[in-house]
């Protein structure tokens, strides 16, 4: 990549439930801990490209942009997407192009003041056919699971500890969790219980598979190289960003065993970034499930196809804060994922990348992990609808 | 609110299940598509329409939904998954019906997955009452249970007759039964009303004549539990059943509904004789639907007497003069105004009139239009092979066979509503088929229906040696369905519940 894009400055709320808070304090708050970081005002931002996936619907709000240009008393040019790292991309080439110097990516979603009919919306833009057909927001995981299984003849002792090392993944998110004071779930959970919750919900997966309904906001801090300079001695480049898209109904997909979306979208940012994959230790994926962090470990091409869920299994026998995968350690959703931290659909990205900018600049506290030689890359993937887009952006710092 | 445009285009396609092959590479897709992604500007022009609406699918995947979204809460739990037709060429997502799950039930999915499934035409979710009501085909049922696969071969005519008569029927009723005071009754699953029945019964009768539904020129459908009060169910079977010249979205067919209490359907077997008798009119068939679930109110209130007997299902017939199974040989049809029952607009519940439902209202328009029918063309009760009356109970259609002169061997096949109930506008419909699915060739049916409010219509009809070359592409019978391995008795609750649907 070219004339690289450098994130300056991240913020983000907490997630979780904000009842008493609006919208607009919750952008508000993001925005103020991104901006200070940087040292920068509202006046010095160029554009400002947000994401929410349906923040018009859940909270009767209008047109986003005019009530953010409200907000911010800014006339600046502003750009609405469904997802934050669709925002971040369109950002991230606006900045390539010589655009703009500085800008601001933000994210938020408050899902919660919708409650009652949040599944219903979710699942309408996820896949008009399959909800029409019946479909839940968590069936899908569910099929996906099912034809993983099948497709990779997965059978007794094997899928038992697959049904494990699915457990593992949220546990492990769980106890991840517990040191990022952001996330929405602050406590442990163990094997037995997500096992017991699968068991009371007769399916394949129960409540601590999934990935909850969150309100958050989050927001990065963008700027040109040159700009950069100013605003940090701690610049985290943007090396590669790419995306890929896949069929809106599942069903209809060539393969139903993982995300073809994801294949394409690491293929292409690993070649922008110059970078090859055994260089990144540091993943943040999405995990809207636990059968989605298992397989992305296999899209993203850590993992042989159908063998994720062995190196996750042996790796949580006794978990040391990693997954070991072709005898390297790989880290992945240091901040609890989408299971512990929350996911407020058009901020989690941003809470995501926040997450690789805290480890990559050693701010992590905590939660701050060691390599061997020395932290140099992260990964994000993101999703949106059920695999229909797919966002990998390479970041790297420390240089 | 529904969006009329999206429901229509929803419908369209999902009804149907239409979709585009291309001529090209082969490949099928569940959309109207004017191209094929593989093979680009090239294969403008060369995608034929298909439809896997008779075919049978697989079930490739399944799990449980016990936690539905709100649309589809009043379903229950119920199995979800991904069906393949055309050996995976598609995939396509869908709900297992005609399965009640109850709290605290284990689903092994392996064993349901890889299993064959039908399409069934259903409601597609809940919806308030003044709304449009969504429907859909993507709900499916194992083509080894209830409802047994049937391909749908259109057979090229043999045989012009001299007389009109029934050229294929089928009947439909749900896989429930109650069973209560000596008979059962069909009860349909939650996502089933007299449109779902009506679509039901007319693809099963296409299915059992061999008819090119393309020929069909006028449908008929006869019901008294419409969900609507305006807007029929014969556009819904017209559109789904594809019948007349498909043009533009638009069925060259006349379709429309018909009501008269029970006899709301049989009232039209003569038109639908009349129409394909006369070769200027250009129709060579015309399809006659009954069809509903029949309503009574709450065993507590005003009309709840109706309760103890009332079925649900759907029975369909075409008429024409090519390859006829059972010619029309006569008709007589009588009326009054007689008030003996009625619904009200707007009520959810007939009302009757007690006592006096049988007699003067049933006993005597039976009595004159057989009598009169049977008097017009020299006929005795032994000339007649099977009688058929209108059955809202056991004793109404036994008294009056006995009081016109039949034996138990003339009236007793065709008395199926201690196996179904009264289906009403079907019933002396299902009644007619009970008695087609096993006559011989040359065989005389004589059927008398009745409508409250009043009147009956009675035809003669003579069976042909087609009868039996029919007779195969007739699984699901009467007996069949009577006798099912695969019925599901329900309570009392689970009947109101079921029978008030989505």
């Amino acid at each position: 990549m070219g004339n690289r894009p450098v994130i300056v400055a991240a913020g983000r709320t907490k997630f979780g439930e904000h009842y008493e808070k609006q919208p607009e304090r919750l952008i508000e708050e993001a925005w103020l801990k991104a901006s200070e970081e940087a040292g920068i005002e509202r006046k010095d931002l160029e554009a400002c490209y947000l994401s929410d996936y349906f923040l018009p619907i859940t909270n009767k709000l209008g047109l986003e942009e005019g009530f953010l240009s409200e907000l911010t008393e800014l006339h600046v040019p502003m750009d609405v997407v469904r997802s934050f790292s669709s925002a971040f991309s369109n950002a991230c080439n606006a900045i390539q192009a010589g655009k703009y110097d500085i800008v601001l990516v933000g994210g938020i979603e408050k899902m919660t003041d919708r409650w009652d009919k949040i599944r219903d919306d979710l699942m309408l833009l996820e896949d008009p056919w399959s909800y029409y057909a019946g479909c839940t927001p968590e069936a899908n995981h569910e099929l996906m699971l099912r034809a993983y299984i099948k497709h990779y003849g997965i059978s007794n002792e094997n899928l038992e500890k697959l049904n494990i090392a699915l457990a593992q993944i949220s546990v492990k998110n769980h106890l991840n969790a517990l040191k990022n004071e952001y996330a929405q779930f602050q406590r442990k959970i163990t094997v037995e219980q997500v096992l017991e919750a699968r068991k009371n919900a007769r399916r394949p997966l129960g409540l601590y598979d999934f990935a909850p309904i969150s309100d958050g906001a989050s927001a990065v801090i963008l700027a040109s190289e040159e700009a950069a300079k100013r605003l940090t001695d701690k610049p985290i480049y943007v090396l590669g960003s790419a995306s890929a898209t896949d069929y809106l109904t599942f069903p209809a997909r060539e393969d139903m065993t993982g995300f073809t979306a994801t294949r394409l979208a690491i293929e292409k940012a690993l070649k922008n970034a110059g970078i090859s994959l055994w260089d990144i230790q540091l993943l943040e994926v999405y995990d809207q499930s636990t059968v989605m962090e298992m397989v992305s470990l296999e899209d993203l091409g850590f993992c042989g196809r159908g063998t994720a869920w062995k190196a996750i299994f042996e790796s949580c026998k006794d978990y040391r804060g990693y997954y070991e995968v072709n005898g390297k350690k790989l880290f992945v959703n240091m901040n609890g994922g989408l299971k512990a931290d929350g996911n407020p659909l058009g901020a989690t990205g941003g809470a995501q990348i926040y997450e690789v900018v805290k480890q990559l600049r050693g701010e992590a506290g905590e939660r701050q992990i060691k390599t061997d030689g020395g932290l140099r890359y992260g990964c994000v993937l993101e999703l949106e609808g059920f695999g229909t887009k797919s966002y990998v952006h390479i970041l790297g710092g420390g240089f | 609110m529904s969006s009329e445009p999206i429901e229509r285009r929803v419908s369209y396609l999902g009804d149907r299940l239409r979709g585009r092959r291309c001529q090209i590479c082969g490949k099928e897709y569940f959309e109207i598509r004017d191209y094929c992604g593989n093979c680009g500007r090239k294969s403008f022009g060369k995608m034929e329409d298909i439809d896997f609406f008779y075919e049978k699918g697989r079930l490739e995947l399944c799990t449980l939904v016990n936690e539905p979204t709100n649309k589809f809460t009043k379903l229950g739990s119920y199995i979800y998954g991904i069906v393949s037709f055309h050996n995976g060429k598609i995939r396509v997502p869908g709900r297992l019906t005609d399965k009640i799950i109850r709290n605290g039930e284990t689903i092994d999915f392996s064993s349901l997955e890889g299993k064959e499934v039908v399409p069934r035409f259903r409601r597609r979710y809940s919806v308030e009452r003044s709304e449009i009501i969504p429907t859909i085909s993507l709900t499916f049922t194992f083509a080894d249970e209830y409802y047994p696969y049937q391909e749908y071969c259109v057979a090229k005519p043999n045989k012009e007759y001299d007389a009109p008569g029934i050229v294929g029927y089928g009947v439909y009723t749900s896989r429930f039964r109650i069973r209560e005071g000596g008979i059962e009754r069909s009860v349909p699953f939650i996502d089933e009303d007299a449109i779902t029945a009506a679509v039901e019964a007319g693809k099963l009768a296409l299915i059992h004549s061999g008819v090119d539904s393309s020929l069909v020129g006028k449908v008929y459908v006869g019901s008294e539990s419409n969900p609507y009060a305006v807007k029929p169910i014969a556009s819904k079977v017209a559109q789904v059943l594809k019948l007349g010249e498909e043009d533009e979205d638009v069925q060259g067919v006349d379709a429309v509904d018909t009501e008269f209490a029970c006899k709301a359907a049989t009232s039209m077997f003569k038109d639908a004789a009349s129409l394909v008798s006369y070769p200027k009119m250009g129709v060579p068939y015309a399809m006659v639907i009954g069809a509903d679930n029949s309503q009574a109110a709450p065993r507590d209130c005003p009309g709840g007497e109706l309760d103890f007997f009332v079925g649900y299902g759907g029975c369909a017939y075409i008429f024409g003069k090519t390859d006829v199974i059972a010619e029309l040989e006569g008709w007589y049809s009588c009326t009054s105004d007689t008030p003996d029952f009625w619904r009200r607009d707007g009520e959810p519940y007939p009302m009757h009139g007690g006592r006096f439902t049988g007699d003067p209202a049933y006993f005597k328009h039976i009595r004159k239009a057989a009598k009169k029918l049977m008097d017009r063309l020299g006929l005795k009760p032994s000339d007649i092979n099977y009688f058929v009356a209108h059955q809202p109970n056991i004793q109404f259609p036994v008294r009056i066979a006995r009081e016109l002169g039949f034996k138990e061997e003339q009236y007793m096949p065709s008395i199926q509503v201690a196996k179904f109930g009264n289906t009403y506008s079907g019933s002396s419909p299902v009644g007619l088929a009970a008695v087609l699915d096993i006559a011989r060739p040359n065989e005389r049916i004589l059927i008398v229906s009745y409508g409250s409010g009043a009147g009956s219509d009675a035809y003669s009809f003579t069976t042909t040696s087609q009868i039996l070359e029919k007779r195969h592409r007739q699984k699901l019978t009467v007996k069949y369905q009577a006798e099912n391995p695969f019925l599901e008795y329900v309570d009392y609750n689970m009947y109101r519940r079921l029978k008030a649907g989505m």
